[in-house]
This record gives C-alpha cells, structure tokens and sequence, in this order.
C-alpha cells in the first residue's frame, strides 16, 4: 500500500513548531538533539519541495550551533542537517515507505548517518569536538518520536490498523 | 519531500535545483573553510609533500651518519696512530730500563742471600766470560783493590760458581765449578755422603769418593760440605742428575744449580770461612725423576 503524501501547509508548520522547540529546549540537552534530529531526519525531507526542505534542514541546524554557542566555526551542523535531508528525501523518492516498520527502519539508519556527518562537519568546521550523548537519546527515543510523526504526517488510519 | 527526475531548464523546479545546489555547495564551502582556512591547504600541501619530506629527512640522515662515521674514523685513526707512538715509546723505554731493572732484580736478590749467610761478603759484577774456552772462566770487576785473594768462594742465589783462581789489581779471575781443573768439596743432603765434586764441563759435575754402599737418589741435592774452607757447609751445589755404580765408588753426576753462563753479579766469600754459619743455606730438595715404566 503506497502511502499517501501529507500536506504542504501540515508539514510546514510542524516543521516550524519544531524549529521553535530545538530553540526553546536549549537548556534540556537531552531532548533538543531529539527534536533536532526529528526535523532533520522526518520532517524536512517530506516538504513539498526540496529546497524547502534544505531551508528547514539548515535552519535547524544553525539553530542548534546558535544555541549550543560551543564552536569556534559554525555551520557544520546545518550544513549535515542539509546534506541527510537531501539524502532521506532521495531515499523516499526511489524507494516509497509503505509501513511503520520500514520506516522506523529508514530513520534509525538515517539517524547512524547523520551522527557520523554532522560530527565529520562539526570537526571540519570547527575541530575537535566531543561527541556527547544526543545520537543516544534521539536513537532510544526513535519509536516513539517515529511513531508520532508517522501518526502526524499521514492522514487516515495506520496500515497495520486497517 | 519526493525528488523526481525532471529535465534541467530555467523552470520553477530549474531555479529551486539551482538554489538548492548553490545553498548546499555554499554551506559546505563555509564549513572547509574554518575557523583558519589555510590549514586546508596546508594540511593538503603537508599530505602532498610528505614523501618528499620524508625521502628528504632520510636524505640527510644518511649524509650526517656517514659524516659523523667519517668523523669519528679519523679521530680512531689519529688516536690509534698517537697511541701506536706511545706504545713504541713505551716500548723503547722498557728496553732501555731491562737491564738497570734485571741488575736491580739481581741486586734485591744478593741482598736477600747476604742478609742469609752472616759473612763478611762482597759483591762483584762480571764483566768478562771466557768460559767457553779451554779452561775459561769468569772475569771479575774487583780485584787486589777490594781485598780479593786468591781461593775465595764465589757464589750466586742459585748456588755456588766456583772459586777465584788469579786476583790482580783491579780484576780477578775466577775458575767455575764445572771446570775440569776445578774441586768443590761437597755433600749429599739426604745421604750425608761427602766426596768431591770435579767439574766435567757444561755446566756439569761429577763426585768423586763416594762408596758403592751409599744410596743416591736422582734429585737429591748437593751441598757444601766446608772441609774446603772455601765455602762454608749447607750451600746448594745443585742436583743429582744421574749415578752409575763403579767397581769401587759411585759416579754420581750432578747439574750445578747456578747458571754459570748468565752471571752477572756474584758474591765473594771471604777468604777460609768458618765451617759452618748459622742460619744454614736454605735448599728445596726436589723430586726424584722418575723414569717412564718404573714404578
């Protein structure tokens, strides 16, 4: 079963409100790396067009650096952020979701590969970093914040529901 | 967000490819970049020049290795050549002090012997030898000018060397042990036989008038007996070399014990010593020879 694409307007603004959480959970380590990584990874790479998608992506990503305030050179992330979204939405065009599984699969992969980008950019930009933690807690929350954008970004009952 | 394949042109989509591609390329120029953007091309430049870098680093190992072995076997062949004079030096200055210190070995040793017999003995050195001539002997440098007479024992560390035969005024003569003209009157150490000892040549002597009853043993150690009187009794004579029994008395051969060929420096006795002087002439007996298959 081929799953029907959301709107525009839904997937900007849930692109928008978690812009406005990566900025406002700045003080919470734990969970803005987790809402960073779930517009990077799920939200963007679904808008409309690509490029507002990379805007989304970018945007994220400098909202994380600005917040974070810890590298000499930003632009690392965002530019990370920018390159999985094009990649996870390339993925989507050649190979259609068609279930939750598949695409909790997609994002815990997706998710491996945007740690290890955004810390090779991160250390081009800016050098040696530390890694920290986040890719720990965004990969032990997947399920649920996976869920939920699937439930979010997809009108009408679940395929595994009918 | 689904990307399709669509033909490039200056459409909608073209322009948003365009953005998109300037964006992400943008972007990622700013992160190379850095903080420093010439480390970049350093670290670039580093990587490219590194063999270089390395064939050059080995490069001048090498040349300093080879300078410093070139060095260092120039200093070993200047000290080699420096020690190579030293030695020769050395050399010639032991050569040159062989004699003053063997003359000074043989000076520490009279002294001991004359510190040994409580006499009143005097010291000569021999500057002559005609002892490989028919009836040689030994020349002395001391003669009438010393109070040397005639008859007096002469005799060495190792043993007895004879008897002064002529004293003149500055020189004297003296006629060996093992000269065929020359008597010794002499004694068997562990035997007590006496006999007297003739002089057969080569450092070589015989003994006279010992009787057939008496045991020698090769080995045993001849000494003065004093009935001379020109040697006090207990010096060494030397040692027993070979005994033939005879019809009537023992040829008893014996090997002097003073190297009558390599004298330097001898002692005189004085004229008619006493018989015997205490301590006694100290003499190792040695062993017996055995032949091969005697047991």
């Amino acid at each position: 079963m081929r799953i029907a694409a959301p709107s525009a307007s839904r997937q900007n603004l849930l692109c928008a409100a978690a812009l406005g959480l990566v900025f406002l959970c700045a003080p919470f380590p734990r969970i803005q790396p987790v809402v960073h990584v779930m517009l990077v990874l799920a939200l963007a790479p679904r808008v409309g067009s690509p490029l507002s998608g990379v805007l989304w992506a970018g945007a994220a990503g400098w909202a994380l650096e600005g917040s974070l305030r810890l590298y000499p050179h930003l632009g690392g992330t965002a530019w990370a952020d920018m390159t999985i979204t094009l990649v996870a939405g390339g993925l989507a065009g050649r190979w259609p979701l068609e279930g939750l599984k598949g695409w909790i699969a997609r994002l815990a992969g997706l998710l491996v590969a945007h740690t290890l980008l955004v810390h090779l950019a991160v250390r081009l930009a800016a050098g040696p970093h530390a890694w920290g933690f986040g890719w720990f807690w965004a990969l032990l929350s997947l399920p649920l914040w996976g869920w939920a954008i699937w439930r979010l970004m997809y009108s009408g009952p679940s395929p595994r529901l009918g | 967000m689904v990307v399709h394949r669509s033909k490039w042109g200056w459409s909608r989509a073209g322009w948003q490819r365009l953005a998109l591609i300037l964006l992400w390329l943008g972007h990622g120029g700013w992160v190379l970049l850095g903080p420093n953007p010439n480390r970049h091309w350093i670290r670039v430049a580093d990587t490219f020049s590194r063999p270089s870098q390395s064939l050059a680093s080995r490069w001048e190992q090498w040349r300093s290795a080879r300078r410093n072995s070139s060095r260092d076997f120039a200093e070993t062949r200047a000290e080699n050549a420096q020690l190579s004079a030293e030695l020769a030096q050395m050399k010639t200055q032991a050569a040159q002090d062989a004699p003053r210190l063997a003359e000074a070995d043989e000076a520490i040793r009279l002294l001991g012997l004359k510190r040994q017999i409580p006499l009143d003995l005097k010291a000569a050195r021999v500057i002559f030898s005609t002892r490989p001539a028919n009836f040689g002997g030994l020349i002395l440098d001391r003669g009438a000018d010393l109070g040397l007479v005639p008859d007096q024992g002469v005799l060495v560390p190792e043993g007895i060397v004879g008897r002064l035969w002529s004293v003149g005024p500055t020189q004297a003569k003296v006629l060996p042990a093992d000269a065929p003209n020359a008597s010794v009157a002499v004694m068997l150490l562990r035997s007590r036989a006496t006999g007297v000892l003739q002089g057969v040549g080569s450092g070589r002597a015989l003994i006279r008038y010992v009787s057939n009853q008496e045991v020698v043993q090769v080995g045993e150690a001849v000494l003065t007996s004093g009935l001379d009187r020109v040697f006090p009794r207990g010096l060494l004579v030397g040692y027993v070399a070979e005994v033939v029994p005879g019809d009537l008395e023992l040829k008893v051969l014996v090997n002097l014990s003073a190297p009558l060929d390599r004298i330097s420096t001898v002692l005189l006795l004085p004229s008619q010593p006493p018989l015997e002087v205490q301590p006694p002439f100290v003499v190792q007996e040695q062993k017996p020879q055995r032949k091969k298959g005697t047991p």
